[in-house]
């Protein structure tokens, strides 16, 4: 590396080494840039208002709940689905629909991983807005 | 160097491992001081989805509920007991603008699990919880708009 067949053979080279300071630094480099553009992915929920207001009068508004029920069911305002059926199905109820807002409740002895399996679903059919029902 | 001064006859046919082992070793400093500064106290697997949103990651300013896989909680990274959590979250989202908290739960948890915490965080200032989840590996979301943020990250 610090000879070189070109050169004249009578003269030491001065100059300092820099290439392994070079393949240290290049390291370094490398590290930060994947370590600090870090993000996390996340499914953004709406907590429930802890002081509800009485409900309005008048007809209940057509919001739409996606229960999670035991066993991989699912239920879309009470009409049972499939999990494999469950995307088009949310498809479809969405498609021209203006408020893309959803209700995801969950049963307590579901895994969280199915709901983020529903939620996950629910977004890709084009929920924008996922509520979470209060507890109980 | 790579010229000595006293055997100039021989050519040294070995390759220079010097750069090699410098840079070895700065790796295994940087991982060294890396690896528990990110798995402190915490570890918890979040279920992966495909339509995700990308949020951008502030450690200074963002607030991490974490739930193991034994449900223990953990407020930023330091572990805190179930009936201590609620006077915990009021306290950072009393005086704040924004009531968003990332949720970083194991993904074998039972969702019950969960739903006591936001239930938690819905009555002590939490709006709106972001569920922390992994993208599925070789999938893109469906959504728009996540992809054109995770382009811009």
């Amino acid at each position: 590396m610090s000879m070189s067949a070109g050169d004249s053979n009578t003269g030491l080279t001065n100059e300092p080494n820099v290439t392994p300071m070079i393949d240290v630094l290049l390291v370094l480099l490398i590290i930060f840039m994947m370590v600090i553009p870090m993000s996390r992915k996340a499914i953004d929920t709406q907590l429930p208002d802890p002081t509800p207001r009485p409900a309005p009068p008048g007809p209940p508004p057509d919001q739409i709940v996606l229960e999670v029920l035991p066993n991989n069911q699912f239920a879309l305002n009470k009409t049972p689905v499939q999990k494999d059926a469950l995307f088009n199905r949310l498809k479809e109820t969405y498609n021209g629909r203006p408020e893309k807002i959803i209700f995801i409740k969950g049963d307590t002895t579901v895994a969280y991983s199915d709901v983020i399996f529903a939620m996950d679903q629910a977004r890709g059919a084009g929920v924008t807005i996922i509520g979470v029902p209060p507890k109980g | 160097m790579g010229m000595s001064a006293g055997g100039g006859a021989a050519v040294k046919a070995e390759p220079n491992v010097t750069p090699m082992i410098d840079v070895m070793l700065v790796l295994l400093i940087i991982f060294m001081i890396v690896v528990p500064a990110i798995n402190a106290g915490f570890n918890a697997i979040p279920p992966e989805a495909q339509s995700v949103a990308t949020h951008p990651e502030d450690d200074q300013n963002d607030q991490v509920l974490g739930i193991d896989s034994d449900g223990n909680y953990y407020l930023n990274k330091r572990p805190i007991a179930q009936d201590q959590l609620a006077a915990a979250v009021k306290g950072i989202f009393e005086n704040r603008e924004e009531h968003i908290m990332y949720v970083k739960a194991h993904k074998d948890l039972k969702y019950v699990k969960v739903i006591d915490a936001m239930d938690i965080l819905a009555h002590n200032g939490v709006a709106v919880a972001a569920l922390i989840t992994e993208q599925k590996p070789g999938t893109e979301s469906l959504v728009e708009s996540d992809r054109v943020k995770a382009k811009a990250k």
